[in-house]
């Protein structure tokens, strides 16, 4: 069971090129979302965004900046809620640019989703864990259709 | 008492019910058995156990006077969906960035 998002990207431009675009608003805007982002350790900002028809978010991303390493590291925290309330989370986005010969390697981490985290750290084995039941339900469902 | 409805990442955020998961995912127990590995009481126990239940982590059988816990895939699933949800969302999000980028260098 994976417990973050991770990619890589690589990008023809340069790092500079790249950071700008994960950093001013008025680009940010034009791949991600409509922010008030400011590129200042400590800073709070949102995205916001429609939410489509039905999907429970709220609309809004509460967000403060943890890091700012020009053209190489950027990341902030990522706090989602639903409409009703009824579930929040709290997750960090780290950016990382990689300068290549030809241009950025850009990776991207989303984790932190507080409670899978902490699951995680609480015990190594939890992966494991739930491949183990996984395995188990698939027995128990033979079985139970064999009966 | 009242048994809440938490969604799952409320649900595996308390220590005890993260460890009655672990414990279940050995094997089915019953809601003594699994009490007993618990220096809290029996009610507090029923109470984590109707917390997991309702979140679709486990199911109950009554077998005789005792009530089985099994584990069940709904609630895992939920989980997953939700890191799904931010990979695909990503990678959307990130093709448009592409694509920016590229028509950019392209105008040059």
């Amino acid at each position: 069971m994976a417990k973050e998002t991770k990619q890589t990207w690589q990008f023809k431009q340069s790092p500079e090129e790249v950071w700008e675009y994960l950093t001013k608003p008025e680009l940010m805007e034009q791949w991600l979302m409509k922010t008030n982002f400011k590129p200042v350790k400590g800073y709070k900002f949102q995205f916001t965004f429609v939410a489509k028809p039905g999907s429970p978010y709220a609309g809004i991303v509460d967000c403060e900046v943890l890091e700012v390493k020009p053209f190489t590291r950027l990341s902030y925290s990522w706090n989602g809620s639903t409409n009703d309330g009824s579930r929040t989370f709290n997750s960090t986005v780290v950016w990382t640019l990689i300068p290549k010969e030809k241009g950025t390697e850009l990776q991207l981490q989303h984790d932190g989703f507080i409670s899978l985290d902490d699951f995680t750290n609480h015990n190594s084995g939890w992966i494991k864990c739930v491949e183990k039941m996984t395995d188990l339900l698939n027995s128990s469902s033979h079985a139970s259709s064999n009966s | 008492m009242q048994a809440q409805t938490l969604d799952a990442f409320q649900v595996i955020a308390d220590p005890s019910r993260r460890q009655m998961l672990m414990m279940l995912s050995k094997d089915n127990m019953t809601i003594s058995s699994l009490a007993e590995n618990f220096n809290i009481s029996r009610p507090a126990v029923s109470k984590h156990v109707k917390v997991l239940y309702n979140a679709g982590f486990i199911s109950i059988k009554d077998i005789g006077r005792e009530r089985y816990c099994t584990l069940k895939q709904e609630g895992f699933n939920e989980l997953q969906d939700f890191i799904d949800y931010f990979d695909k969302f990503w990678t959307n999000k990130l093709k448009k960035l592409e694509t920016l980028l590229n028509n950019k260098t392209n105008k040059k």
